[in-house]
């Protein structure tokens, strides 16, 4: 009796918590978990007459395509390899942003800066598509056609050259990610207790001892958690940079083709519904996997910056 | 017990779960009433426009006009749904699923995919008994390329389609260097006056590409310079093909056509009469031509006077001339085919309905230009043209641009200016051109869609380089190899069946 009165008091006391959680569980039950209902629509073959319910099971065949390109290792291959080189390069050059944008002490230009960096995030990847565009085209291009010929070098069709891209999407992807993720950095920096840093002063450490022994240690947690993120996230590739930015250029699917772009180019021609679904299964499970696995490595290493 | 009611939320999130999830579940079709006195049947009619999309007012009194002459005709009332080119195929699937319901709309060139996922009902037997005016209208000919497995699925729209590769080029240019237009007898002999445009205007480019990674040498294929049959391969990716009267299937690549664009190409490329952008480039090709840019490019049309309104909407002196004749497949044919969906409540309402627009001159062209007076108004019995003032972007409703469209482009009335002989030799082309030896089959490529997949992957590699020029020829035996690597043999092989079984029926 005693114990159903406290569990109805604790109740009538969390009632208010609960109810402020309200829209928040019911956006995530609404737009969350619901559609993952449709992860069924993967294993199935559309049938528009019996409805999607009532259509027939196919097992895995809607997979299949995905392996049966002998183009399946290089895209995913493209996919993997430019994620890491956007996570670890993306990930060194936020964190000296943040480090030198909280060097700046005078104030007008510290919000100048962080707004200049921030800048080229909001602009959509179609406009950076056409910048790109600007730069590198064949017939007016500023580097094919005034710089090139400045240095005397030979011309340059960069949209049949593959060779180049790999360098030209890291550019472009820094040019608009790294401002954005400073942000985050430069505002886990402010929260690092100052005190620490004049103790230090006073012991004789110098800028980059600092930076060394104070802020990157502090910075850890954060840059774990990003890290996650983007580790879920290896199998899925930005579309608008690889597919906008490149014109979807066929000439070069070799350096630029991600599993994403692949998906796409063949869905277009087919319309079909199963195989788009099963795509995407297939790219959250692998992310679902290897988030789990970097989590566990990153229990084993340490443990209290794990995620969960 | 604190886990009590967690545990207990969970089974009311499943319950809301489920509750939501039934509610927007197919399937629950209230028995259909079948009174003889009936309230009209209810027809969704969807298709594509090229124009702007009515707002919901105007697309309201253009039904109502439409139902004052369907209710009496065949008791059906008519909903309204066009969609632009880039929304049409998701939201067909969003009606197709959705409780609204979708009765009557047209393929975009993917008849056998459509048919594959049961999305069309059998309408071999229904069409004589609902559409026979439309049956002796369109033919056997054509209706066979909408017939797969030996039924029926729907009506191929009823236009030109007698399309003919035409060099559209700028008049004022061509009379600067001298060529006499009719002396242009075949594609080999532009390089002769492109290299005198070249010498006499450095800055102007040549040749635009029509579209992006397209310079308009595939229209070629598809007419009576190499009579190839594409056999329901996409117009961009051509994979398995037949050549003439050869009713052997080959892998398009290996073909001598296809050496002979790529060779073309790059020898314009080289010389600089190709726009060196042309496999990426976005540019619309009527912003080059009304830029003064350019001076020609390469496309298929119906009928030889487009210029018209390609001169209207450039602002330049246009003509255009053929570089060879019409060449009709299949592939050309039920592109756009006209059919009942499968979740019809209606489809005898819903065949009727699709037989007005192929015979109804008033309903058709209410779809295509909405309440005359508001929309358009007559010039003479068969033009129209815009209210005073008025222009397609500004009038409530109109869909003119989708005069190819819908129903029959024949009975349908014409633009001010043009000329009623062009749409005569449209309908007699239609009739009266060289046509593929496999007129009528329709491949169905559910058995290899992962091996079209990856073939496809190959050719969007290569293909836009190598047919604007950008690519080296070299590359070709490379090419060859990665789509042998792709599964293309085994397309090829299940169209060579799937063609021998056709024409053994076709004795």
């Amino acid at each position: 009796m005693k114990r159903k009165h406290s569990f109805l008091k604790s109740f009538s006391h969390e009632l208010p918590l609960l109810l402020l959680a309200l829209p928040g569980l019911v956006y995530l039950i609404i737009n969350n978990y619901i559609p993952m209902l449709g992860i069924i629509i993967a294993f199935k073959k559309l049938d528009y007459a019996k409805g999607i319910l009532k259509s027939d099971w196919v097992g895995l065949k809607n997979f299949e395509f995905l392996f049966s390109t002998p183009d399946a290792w290089i895209m995913t291959r493209n996919t993997l390899l430019y994620n890491l080189a956007f996570i670890i390069i993306g990930t060194i050059f936020a964190i000296v942003l943040a480090i030198m944008m909280n060097e700046i002490a005078d104030r007008f230009f510290a919000k100048y800066f962080q707004g200049m960096y921030l800048l080229p995030n909001l602009i959509s990847w179609v406009v950076v598509s056409y910048i790109v565009f600007a730069f590198l085209n064949a017939d007016t291009g500023l580097i094919p056609k005034v710089i090139l010929p400045a240095l005397r070098a030979k011309d340059i069709n960069f949209y049949t050259s593959p060779g180049y891209w790999p360098f030209i999407l890291l550019i472009v992807f820094l040019w608009k990610n790294t401002g954005y993720t400073s942000v985050i950095y430069l505002s886990s920096i402010a929260g690092i207790d100052r005190t620490i840093y004049e103790a230090a002063r006073i012991d004789g450490a110098g800028k980059l001892d600092q930076i060394r022994y104070i802020t990157l240690p502090l910075l850890k947690p954060t840059i774990i958690i990003l890290f996650l993120f983007s580790i879920g996230r290896m199998m899925y590739s930005d579309f608008g940079l690889f597919y906008q930015v490149t014109l979807n250029s066929g000439a070069l699917f070799s350096t630029t083709q991600t599993i994403d772009t692949y998906v796409y180019r063949a869905l277009m021609q087919f319309n079909n519904v199963n195989m788009a679904s099963a795509a995407g299964v297939y790219q959250s499970i692998v992310g679902f996997i290897l988030v789990l696995g970097a989590n566990l490595l990153i229990k084993k290493i340490n443990p209290e910056n794990a995620l969960f | 017990m604190n886990k009590k009611p967690a545990w207990l939320s969970f089974v009311g999130l499943l319950v809301i779960v489920s509750l939501l999830f039934s509610a927007c579940s197919p399937g629950q079709k209230p028995p259909a009433s079948s009174s003889p006195t009936e309230a009209p049947a209810e027809i969704h009619f969807a298709f594509l426009s090229f124009n702007k999309i009515p707002e919901t007012d105007a697309l309201a009194s253009v039904e109502e006009a439409i139902n004052a002459i369907t209710v009496p005709k065949i008791n059906a009332t008519v909903k309204l749904h066009p969609f632009s080119v880039t929304d049409y195929a998701q939201q067909v699937t969003l009606l197709l699923q959705s409780g609204e319901g979708l009765d009557v709309y047209h393929t975009l060139g993917d008849l056998p995919q459509r048919v594959a996922n049961n999305e069309f009902i059998d309408i071999s037997t229904m069409i004589d008994q609902y559409a026979p005016e439309t049956k002796a209208l369109v033919g056997d000919d054509f209706l066979k390329t909408a017939t797969l497995h030996g039924k029926l699925y729907g009506i191929p729209a009823y236009k030109g389609m007698a399309m003919a590769p035409q060099l559209v080029y700028r008049a004022d240019i061509m009379e600067e260097i001298g060529v006499d237009p009719a002396t242009i007898k075949s594609v080999y002999d532009l390089t002769e006056v492109f290299a005198k445009v070249k010498a006499k205007y450095p800055d102007m480019i040549p040749l635009v590409p029509v579209q992006t990674g397209n310079i308009g040498l595939i229209t070629l294929l598809m007419s009576t310079q190499y009579k190839v049959d594409f056999l329901g391969d996409s117009y961009f990716t051509p994979v398995a093909v037949l050549i003439g009267d050869d009713m052997h299937v080959v892998n398009f690549y290996e073909t001598q056509a296809f050496r002979d664009i790529v060779n073309l190409a790059r020898e314009w490329y080289e010389k600089g009469y190709v726009l060196k952008d042309a496999a990426t480039t976005t540019s619309n090709v009527l912003e080059f031509m009304s830029a003064g840019k350019a001076f020609a490019y390469i496309a298929a049309y119906a009928g030889n006077q487009a210029y018209t309104q390609i001169s209207a909407q450039t602002g330049q002196p246009i003509r255009m001339v053929r570089l060879a004749q019409p060449y009709l497949s299949s592939t050309s044919v039920n592109a756009l085919t006209w059919g009942v969906s499968t979740i019809s409540k209606h489809p005898e309402a819903a065949l009727k309905f699709i037989n007005l627009l192929f015979t109804d001159k008033d309903v058709i062209n209410l779809v295509i230009y909405g309440i005359e007076g508001r929309d358009y108004v007559k010039i003479d019995e068969y033009h129209v043209k815009y209210p005073e003032g008025k222009d397609a972007s500004t009038v409530p409703y109109t869909a003119q641009l989708s005069c190819g469209i819908v129903g029959n482009q024949f009975i349908q009335y014409q633009m001010e200016g043009t000329d009623m002989d062009d749409l005569k030799l449209m309908e007699y082309e239609l009739k009266h051109s060289a046509m593929s030896p496999a007129m009528g089959f329709t491949f169905d490529g559910s058995s290899v869609v992962n091996e079209y997949s990856a073939v496809v992957n190959v050719i969007n590699e290569y293909v836009p380089g190598l047919t604007t020029g950008s690519m080296d020829p070299a590359e070709i035996p490379n090419f060859l190899e990665k789509l042998k690597s792709a599964g293309i043999e085994k397309i090829v092989a299940a169209k060579q069946q799937q063609l021998d079984e056709w024409l053994s029926t076709q004795k």
